[in-house]
């Protein structure tokens, strides 16, 4: 449900350090080489315009190494945050539900079927991973959602993506 | 639910860390890996694309240690400092097939990395040391000058190398490091293979890929 935007969001950073480090690396080649052509350089002639030039740009060149590995690092740890909210994120949006589930006075094995259905099996995969009888699946699933007062599973799951886009959870949910 | 740190664990049960390996150490490891095989086996010693493939390989190894001293944790020398002991133990413990987890480098991984960098900055301090201290710019400027028949560099150059025993020296040097280099690799792969068998997981796509979404 969030994972989506979650993951475009990593997905962005992934490529932004992609693109750092391949920039980093290009970067380091120019440094490695341009500070190989100072040295020639300074042992040719040392105090002309062109070395104290080349030096300059160089020393900039080799800064801008240093800089860029400092903000890759950056962007790398972000990227890792990401991930760890994203799970995080995921195991709260569970407790928000179980809480509410709890609210809604559901015993635990309607619990059960709700985070089931809510996870998108339909009646023969929960009553197949319950090793219960379809019937008693959809008896379950009619109870929770008369308890939930919402007129399907559609609007029982909308009823948690609702609070996930921003708005939050109704005050009287009945 | 979903635990707040994410670990995979494989069919054996075992917990991987997700986290290996971030891109700029993967990409120095196959490019130096590259710019190794390319000038043991490819290239001819001395000549030009050698030289400039050294120099592109300089460029990796010092980013890579650049990243040693500022990069992600895991690429950090305070992460995996060098520690022969614990490499010692580490592979005994290996032998007997019983290892520990690391979250970055194990000690004899670590151990393997020092010895590699080391060799590769004789190798490169070497082959820089043969080229009389040029960049490959600079000698390919010597190489157009010569073929316009400016044969005054070739004297410059001759007066320089007046001191043959230590030319001879270095380059003795240059040819121990490229065989210690070799035979480094191998022993490297060899640990990779043994480290995969007693983890029960494939440690070399990490290396390639990064870690799994």
């Amino acid at each position: 449900m969030t994972e989506p935007v979650a993951k475009a969001k990593t997905g962005v950073t992934r490529r932004l350090s992609n693109a750092l480090v391949a920039f980093l690396v290009v970067q380091s080649l120019a440094a490695v080489f341009f500070v190989g052509d100072v040295i020639g350089d300074l042992i040719a002639d040392p105090g002309s315009t062109h070395f104290i030039t080349e030096a300059l740009v160089t020393l900039v060149l080799v800064m801008g190494v240093v800089f860029g590995a400092v903000a890759l690092r950056r962007t790398v740890e972000q990227m890792q945050a990401q991930q760890t909210a994203l799970a995080v994120a995921s195991g709260a949006l569970a407790e928000v539900i179980g809480a509410q589930f709890a609210a809604w006075g559901l015993p635990p094995a309607e619990r059960d079927v709700g985070f089931l259905a809510l996870k998108g099996l339909d009646v023969a995969g929960i009553a197949a991973l319950r090793e219960a009888a379809q019937g008693t699946v959809r008896a379950q699933l009619t109870r929770i959602y008369a308890k939930a007062g919402v007129s399907g599973r559609a609007q029982f799951a909308a009823f948690f993506v609702e609070d996930l886009l921003g708005q939050g959870l109704p005050v009287d949910p009945a | 639910m979903a635990a707040p740190f994410r670990t995979q664990a494989d069919e054996a049960g075992a917990i991987q860390p997700v986290r290996l390996w971030d891109p700029v150490i993967r990409l120095t490891h196959w490019g130096i890996a590259l710019m190794v095989l390319a000038n043991a086996v490819l290239t001819e010693g001395g000549s030009r694309i050698h030289v400039w493939a050294g120099w592109a390989g300089l460029a990796l190894l010092l980013l890579r240690l650049v990243w040693g001293l500022v990069g992600t944790a895991e690429a950090r020398f305070s992460a995996f400092p060098p520690n022969p002991a614990a490499a010692l133990r580490h592979l005994v413990r290996l032998a007997r097939g019983r290892v520990e987890e690391y979250p970055g480098h194990n000690p004899a991984g670590a151990a393997m990395a020092y010895a590699l960098w080391a060799t590769l900055a004789v190798l490169m301090a070497s082959g820089i040391w043969m080229t009389g201290g040029k960049s490959p710019m600079q000698l390919d400027a010597q190489r157009a000058a010569v073929a316009a028949g400016d044969w005054s560099v070739m004297v410059a150059e001759d007066r320089r190398d007046d001191d043959k025993a230590l030319g001879d020296a270095v380059e003795e040097v240059h040819e121990v490091a490229g065989n210690l280099i070799l035979f480094l690799v191998l022993l490297h792969l060899v640990g990779v293979v043994a480290e995969s068998r007693a983890l029960r997981r494939n440690l070399v796509l990490p290396m390639l890929f990064g870690p799994r979404e």
